[in-house]
């Protein structure tokens, strides 16, 4: 899990499988990813991202992360900044995959109602995004137009693809 | 209207060709002759129309909620004769239904889905209907919303019925398909893994079973799927009727209204292209469904409401414009519950978001009704009242937004004569293709991916739900072998648990026959349909039907001269099989430009599915051999109608005659196999379709893990045929491989009839230990023998090679 405290009271809590748990999510966007092309690509594991806006205070999100949105058995539970790591020769690839504004996310609405029936504070929205942590080589428009074709409608979809540390 | 204030559009003076321009513009799908109909009736006003005003009509008038090919004239010419149709539909369908006379019918074309009693104190309510347009677009959250509107038809009839089954029927693209694709459609296999998902998570999460269904694969489906949704419910029957009182108050419940889904009537009204408005593709909210839905049978069981209707196509507009047809409505839109509050007028009225119900509320019970919504976290909001002066009036915060004449609206669409053309195919003598050994062509059969296994696709839902899945969709000793049909016993939800009657509901779809004669593709459809629910037990003279009709545009005389055909057989069907239909949906426009800008149309695709009572479900029967030794009867005559059967595709034949039905012959081979089933004389029953007895005795063995030997001299056939491969492929219809007990073989024939048309039976061969399939042919030598666990490599490996 990951949070990461953004400016105005927005918050993103990232939840993803321990690594040594298999992630059949993941290896089904390989296959596609695979089938477009990208074969260098090597591994995808798949996390959730929420992204919380109001008036929670960090300690809040990390008791809604904790308690409602993270599987403690399955799913890793702690506090990641982001640093720069060696690349081992591999290109390493973040896509995130977020509905648009316009368009009703039906599991972010649900967390928010969940976080309020845990006593929290309301929060004012939370959207919820999907993020593929891509491992092998590949160039970002290529990488773009795959996920168009796969993981992201872009009719719906925002996707956000950029170079990441493992 | 006093003042028309909100955005007016000028129409008044226009030529026909800036109205198709700002037609156009808008998605409002109004053609030349409704342009002029609602100019005149806007000059008759001496005053321009309000934005919100016309989207109403466009909405009310479009195809998606008047069905107005299918209620038009048209000036139809078979061959060299031409004759004037009134209303198709009332000829055909209504026809069709009224004639047969059904006491147990308890709500037909009427309601959101039709109803049907169910033993003495309930009712079953049953509704099919498309999502293609959207599925088309985001397939995901185009499928889930399909689910969402269907399981809310359900809720919206009567005055609310608990769904309890899920089905679902696809025509798609071949998942493998290698060709081009014009930019910004998606490749068949994406569409397939979307689709699936949506209806899965919808349905899943709202606690319902999808236990019934199929896939057709077709490339001329690449660019316009079909997504055909559809849910069974069960109400008491005296919440069958519903009306709305002068003075009740007009109640939202659900969802909040936002953007989300604007246009979406309309947009069905026209051929799906790269202008599409975005704004017609939504994502689902399951979990707000469900909140709906248990409030709302709490709130009917305390008849706290008069009238119920979901908001589909056309939102607000089409549910308190339909509710208030009879009376009118008062409307005030600054009461709804908004997800922005920047939502102009016109956008609230015609929102399509997704969850909500409108209902009729008398004063006295608005207090227990909030209540009881609020309990499940479900918002309310009152938003005006139906009123007695036969107006549609809308205002925002006092500002008029709609002042209309209810019956301008719901009557005023003008009838515009189409023509309609059908001339038969050329030839019907089979011609070309290769030759094929028999084993190598089952294996290609049983392979096929409109034959392959489904379990991919199945293992997805939750069919197990609500605990009433008696028989499951995938059968035998292993549970993956094929169904014909499930069998749900509803009653957890009734709490009658002692009452073992349960349900069933089957389908039948064969475009490929519909290309050579839509007629006989529509008896086709209704005759599998029906053998399907005969073969796990239902009771075929209590089935009531529902017709799904997608075809290419209307406007083509040939397109329409087939639909014709295809309403012209599902009258016939009906009549034959004694069989009502109930209810009934039409998506036409299914046409797209192709990669080369060329129009590639649907081929004309009928889904009918039928719905009948399991009188006492622990007698249903499944499709897997029981055991070894015992005999197998085939029910039906074979003939050499291989026009449009799989055998002919695998061999690139074209030509043949297409499977014509007896219905009359058919059903007393169905009543007859009912009755033997209802004595739990039949061991194991399944219908022969795509592929034939081949495919039929196949898929029998390898799902119960018994072979069989067969003898093809022994089937009831038309005498001209000397060709073992017509017997073993031939589709002809209304036949059933029926394993009995030997020591009810004497008891068993005695149920089939002796007259003209009495249905021929016959024993053809009998199980067997080893699991192998083997047939003796016409000069009594042996011409397959295939292992059957090969068999069953072929047909499981397809769909998961195909997807990668």
């Amino acid at each position: 899990m990951t949070v990461r405290v953004q400016p105005s009271n927005t918050h993103l809590v990232e939840i993803r499988l321990r690594p040594e748990h298999a992630d059949a999510e993941g290896a089904a966007a390989l296959t596609l990813l695979r089938a477009q092309g990208l074969t260098s690509l090597i591994e995808t594991r798949v996390s959730r991202l929420y992204e919380i806006k109001g008036s929670l205070s960090a300690n809040q999100v990390l008791q809604a992360t904790k308690d409602l949105l993270c599987d403690a058995v399955t799913q890793e539970h702690r506090v990641v900044t982001p640093s720069p790591a060696p690349m081992n020769g591999a290109n390493f690839w973040r896509v995130e995959v977020w509905l648009k504004p316009t368009v009703t996310d039906p599991v972010g609405e649900t967390v928010r109602d969940a976080i309020a029936d845990m006593g929290l504070p309301k929060p004012e929205s939370v959207r919820c995004a999907l993020v593929y942590r891509l491992v092998g080589r590949a160039n970002k428009a290529a990488l773009e137009k795959a996920v168009s074709k796969t993981l992201a409608n872009p009719l719906i979809h925002r996707a956000v693809v950029s170079e990441a540390h493992p | 209207m006093s003042t028309a204030v909100d955005e007016t559009l000028t129409i008044l003076g226009k030529s026909p060709k800036d109205l198709r321009a700002l037609g156009e513009a808008r998605h409002l799908s109004l053609n030349d002759a409704e342009w002029a109909a609602i100019q005149a009736h806007f000059k008759g006003l001496k005053r321009e129309p309000s934005l919100a005003e016309l989207e109403t009509i466009a909405q009310t008038w479009s195809e998606h909620c008047k069905h107005k090919t299918f209620t038009s004239p048209i000036k139809y010419t078979e061959g060299k004769k031409t004759r004037a149709i009134k209303n198709l539909f009332q000829e055909t369908i209504v026809a069709a239904t009224a004639a047969v006379k059904k006491p147990w019918c308890l709500s037909v074309f009427e309601d959101n889905a039709g109803v049907v009693a169910f033993g003495k104190k309930w009712a079953l309510a049953f509704k099919a209907e498309t999502h293609n347009h959207p599925s088309a677009l985001e397939p995901y959250g185009g499928a889930e919303t399909g689910v969402g509107g269907v399981v809310r038809d359900v809720l919206g009839c009567g005055l609310g019925a608990k769904p309890v089954l899920n089905t679902d029927v696809f025509c798609f693209g071949t998942p493998d398909y290698k060709g081009a694709l014009p930019e910004g459609s998606h490749h068949p296999s994406r569409t397939l893994r979307g689709v699936v998902a949506g209806v899965r998570d919808y349905g899943n999460r709202m606690g319902i079973p999808t236990a019934g269904g199929g896939i057709w694969f077709d490339d001329d489906y690449r660019l316009n799927p079909l997504v055909f949704v559809g849910t069974v419910g069960i109400l008491p029957q005296w919440a069958v009727g519903k009306k709305v009182s002068p003075g009740d108050l007009i109640v939202a419940v659900g969802g909040r209204t936002g953007r989300d889904g604007l246009h979406g009537a309309t947009f069905s009204s026209s051929n799906l292209g790269a202008d599409a408005p975005a704004s017609a593709v939504q994502i689902g909210h399951a979990i707000n469904e469900k909140r709906v839905l248990d409030a709302l049978l709490r709130a009917r069981e305390r008849k706290l409401y008069s009238s119920v209707t979901d908001c589909g196509a056309g939102g607000f507009s089409s549910a308190i414009g339909e509710l208030g047809a009879d009376c009118g409505a008062r409307v005030r839109l600054e009461d709804a519950k908004l997800k922005a509050s920047d939502l102009e007028s016109w956008e609230i009225w015609l929102s399509e978001s997704q969850e909500r119900m409108v209902l009729a509320v008398p004063p006295k019970s608005l207090k227990a009704l909030e209540a009881v919504f609020a309990a499940e976290g479900c918002e309310t909001s009152v938003l005006g009242e139906f009123t007695k002066n036969g107006r549609l009036l809308v205002t925002h915060h006092d500002n008029a937004v709609v002042d209309l004449d209810m019956k301008f609206l719901h009557k005023g669409l003008p009838r515009v004569e189409r023509t309609a053309t059908w001339t038969g195919p050329a030839t019907s003598k089979p011609a070309g293709g290769t030759e094929k050994k028999l084993s190598a062509a089952l294996r290609e059969a049983i392979g096929n991916v409109n034959v392959c296994s489904r379990e991919w696709v199945i293992r997805q839902y939750d069919h197990e739900v609500q605990g009433g899945t008696v028989i499951k969709p995938l059968q035998g000793v292993r549970h993956d072998g094929p169904g014909d049909a499930c069998v749900i016993w509803p009653h957890a939800a009734t709490g009658d648990m002692d009452d073992f009657t349960g349900f069933t509901v089957a389908h039948g779809l064969n475009p490929d026959y519909g290309r050579i004669d839509p007629y006989w593709m529509a008896l086709a459809c209704v005759d599998e349909a029906l053998r399907n629910l005969t073969c796990v037990g239902a009771d075929p003279s209590r089935a009531a039907l529902l017709d799904n009709f997608c075809w290419a545009s209307p406007e083509d005389p040939k397109q329409l001269g087939a639909l014709i055909r295809a309403a012209e057989g599902c009258r016939d069907a009906a009549k034959g099989f004694s069989a009502p239909f109930i209810s009934g949906k039409d998506s036409l426009y299914n046409q797209s430009k192709d990669e080369k800008g060329k129009e590639l149309p649907i081929p004309g695709t009928l889904l009918i599915s039928a719905i009948a009572p399991v009188p006492d479900v622990r007698k249903a029967v499944t499709m897997d051999f029981k055991g070894p030794g015992n005999a197998l009867y085939l029910i039906g005559r074979t003939n050499d109608e291989l026009g449009g059967s799989l055998y002919h595709k695998i061999l690139g034949r074209s030509g043949g005659e297409p499977p014509k039905v007896q219905p009359a012959t058919a059903l007393d081979g169905f009543k007859s196999l009912h009755a033997a089933i209802n004595r739990g004389m039949v061991l194991s029953a399944h219908d022969l379709s795509d592929g034939g007895l081949a495919v039929a005795a196949a898929e029998m063995g390898f799902t119960g893990e018994f072979g069989c030997l067969l003898d093809l001299d022994e089937m009831p056939r038309d005498p001209r045929i000397f060709s073992n491969e017509t017997l073993l492929f031939s589709e002809s219809p209304s036949r059933i491989l029926v394993e009995v007990a030997p020591e009810n073989e004497s008891a068993f024939l005695r149920h089939f009839g002796k007259g003209a048309k009495a249905a021929p039976v016959r024993r053809v061969g009998q199980t067997t230990a080893n699991p192998i399939l083997k047939v003796v042919g016409l000069d009594g030598s042996s011409i397959m023998e295939e292992p059957l666990r090969e068999l069953k490599d072929a047909w499981q490996k397809t769909l998961p090679a195909a997807l990668g």
